[in-house]
């Protein structure tokens, strides 16, 4: 026969209402070092309580009230460790470029789709320039027949202005790259082909009016690095993509969101590339002053680097991990375990 | 109504109340009006300190002004992150409806969750007005839109926590004997105590009777007159068979 209920209210309430307090204190940011332990001691008591609860009790609000209590408790008790910085410089040294390789058949799957694009639109206003021509802007298309860059409004127009209006461009390109893969990938691969259908369109018919050197002394110096993100954000659409068409083993949910994690870790681990490429885009590229050449050369070596460090960065280190790998997982789980208790 | 279930490592299971699409609307609104009541007035305050306002900006020297444009355009993503990860899962308006968002086992979420679940609201938004967000909440099991599908996140409701209405139960020694109720029978006549007092007086007479039929069964004839009599003399034994 169970204790009764007013009983047992009466006799652990106390308890209930200081780990309460102490939730709230924990709150507001005044919990003391004597409190922590204190904490600790209330909150299993009262899950010993609820486990009690739903024996004896199962139904009442004595029931709900102390599932309610042991939830927030839980929710304060159990936070992620709060080692920000420690987790940031490990995510650069190792994780993204490792991502990146783990990833490559994505990676690859989405530059195959945008450099399709750009084949698809040269060959396009190529083969048949007047029904073609439709794909280039009216815009580009107007400066181009009057024989000037409609790149030079960029020079004209500051520099800094350039430089955020290309870069809330380029954000929201790349999110929306990413986050059309939720669209089973349609988005994601809209957004690939079309920007390089518009790219190579662009690319021909500068050609044809003779002014594909312009256009690559533009883009040379950014255009590397930017399409290279793009590229990624689209490998890590397509990762979403896939997890929702063909999920494996896993139920659809689970599947998308080990998958998910992983994209999203490639796609705002790539964003400061991203915000870094358009000030270089907004004050390098428009510069009349620098050579050509120079640009070419500084956008060769700024791809360069991205690739050296995604394709090689941490190497090293993930070699030592994998040598140590059943080892450190069990540590993994040691440093877990120590941190949640 | 969903609820979340969660095993703790001390073995017990909790389950959380899952919030459906409309406190979630209404959390967003809240969110909404803030953001737009912060812009409004960071404009007017703006426009006190200096007469002209575009000017102003035009004046500013270059890269500040890119970092501005810049600033702002992040400023409506930072929001929601910062404020999930800085305050447990909670944004103003999720605290305004007593919700907060969780992982999948009831902790506070982390930058990486925050972060996804926020960038996924382009998505959640389409065609307008959160429409492909809403229409994924009502299918999937546990109310979750695209964004919290893909972060492994739910909302739940933090409900407060309800005790005073044992203290309406008169200590031991004065219990009224017969044969012990169940925890669900006290709920029973608490729940009937506590909303006595508004009852019109008839229903208030009859629920009364009816109850100490049930839970008087046992008492002779004679001692269950009065309290057929009087409300008040029923819900004076209820209270002391409930103890």
């Amino acid at each position: 026969m169970p204790e009764p209920i007013a009983a047992f209210v009466s006799r652990r309430r106390a308890d209930w209402e200081a780990l309460s307090g102490l939730l709230a204190k924990l709150d507001a940011g005044a919990l003391q070092l004597e409190d922590v332990e204190a904490l600790d001691r209330l909150y299993r008591r009262a899950a010993a309580d609820l486990a009690r609860a739903q024996r004896d009790y199962q139904g009442t609000s004595v029931q709900r009230s102390l599932n309610q209590l042991c939830a927030r408790a839980y929710a304060r008790i159990y936070r992620t460790p709060r080692d920000r910085g420690a987790a940031l410089r490990r995510f650069y040294r190792q994780e993204l470029p490792a991502l990146v390789r783990a990833e490559r058949r994505y990676v690859l799957a989405s530059a195959a789709l945008l450099l399709g694009g750009v084949a698809v639109g040269a060959l396009a206003v190529g083969v048949a320039p007047p029904g073609a021509e439709g794909l280039v802007p009216q815009v580009v298309r107007q400066s181009v027949d009057s024989g000037r860059m409609w790149t030079d409004v960029l020079s004209l127009s500051p520099p800094e202005a350039a430089a955020s209006r290309i870069a809330t461009n380029n954000l929201a390109v790349v999110a929306a790259t990413f986050a059309g893969g939720l669209l089973f990938g349609l988005g994601t691969v809209a957004a690939l082909v079309f920007n390089g259908v518009l790219l190579g369109a662009v690319g021909a018919y500068c050609a044809r009016h003779g002014m594909l050197g312009r256009l690559l002394e533009f883009i040379a110096a950014h255009g590397p690095v930017e399409l290279s993100v793009i590229v990624l954000a689209g490998a890590a659409g397509l990762m979403v993509a896939d997890a929702l068409l063909d999920p494996g083993d896993l139920p659809r949910r689970a599947r998308l969101q080990e998958r998910g994690r992983r994209g999203a870790a490639l796609v705002l681990g790539c964003a400061p590339f991203l915000a870094l490429i358009g000030l270089v885009e907004g004050y390098v590229s428009p510069a009349a002053f620098l050579p050509g050449p120079l640009k070419l050369a500084a956008g060769a070596a700024l791809g360069a680097a991205l690739w050296g460090y995604l394709l090689l960065g941490g190497a090293g280190r993930a070699r030592e991990a994998r040598a140590t790998s059943g080892s450190s997982s069990r540590s993994r789980a040691a440093r877990e375990a120590s941190t949640r208790s | 109504m969903d609820r979340l279930d969660v095993a703790t490592p001390e073995r017990v299971a909790l389950d959380l109340p899952l919030a459906g699409i409309g406190t979630r609307a209404l959390a967003y609104l809240v969110d909404a009006a803030a953001l737009f009541a912060a812009w409004v007035v960071a404009y007017f305050v703006l426009s006190l300190l200096v007469s002209d306002v575009l000017g102003f900006f035009q004046a500013f020297s270059g890269l500040a002004q890119a970092l501005l444009v810049a600033g702002l355009f992040l400023a409506q993503w930072v929001y929601w992150t910062a404020c999930e990860v800085a305050f447990g899962g909670k944004t103003l308006g999720k605290r305004a409806l007593k919700i907060r968002v969780a992982r999948a086992d009831g902790s506070a979420p982390g930058v990486l969750e925050s972060a996804v679940r926020n960038l996924c609201r382009a998505v959640d938004f389409l065609p307008a007005l959160y429409f492909l967000g809403l229409m994924t909440a009502l299918v999937s099991g546990r109310s979750q839109r695209l964004g919290d599908l893909l972060a492994g996140t739910v909302l739940v409701r933090d409900a407060a926590v309800v005790l005073p209405r044992y203290e309406a139960l008169a200590p031991a020694p004065q219990a009224a004997p017969g044969p012990p109720l169940s925890p669900r029978q006290v709920e029973l006549v608490l729940s009937f105590l506590e909303r006595a007092q508004g009852f019109d007086p008839e229903a208030r007479r009859r629920l009364g009777r009816l109850m100490v039929d049930r839970f008087g069964a046992h008492l002779p004839e004679a001692e269950r007159a009065p309290l057929y009599a009087s409300p008040a003399a029923a819900e004076d034994f209820l209270r002391r068979r409930a103890s």
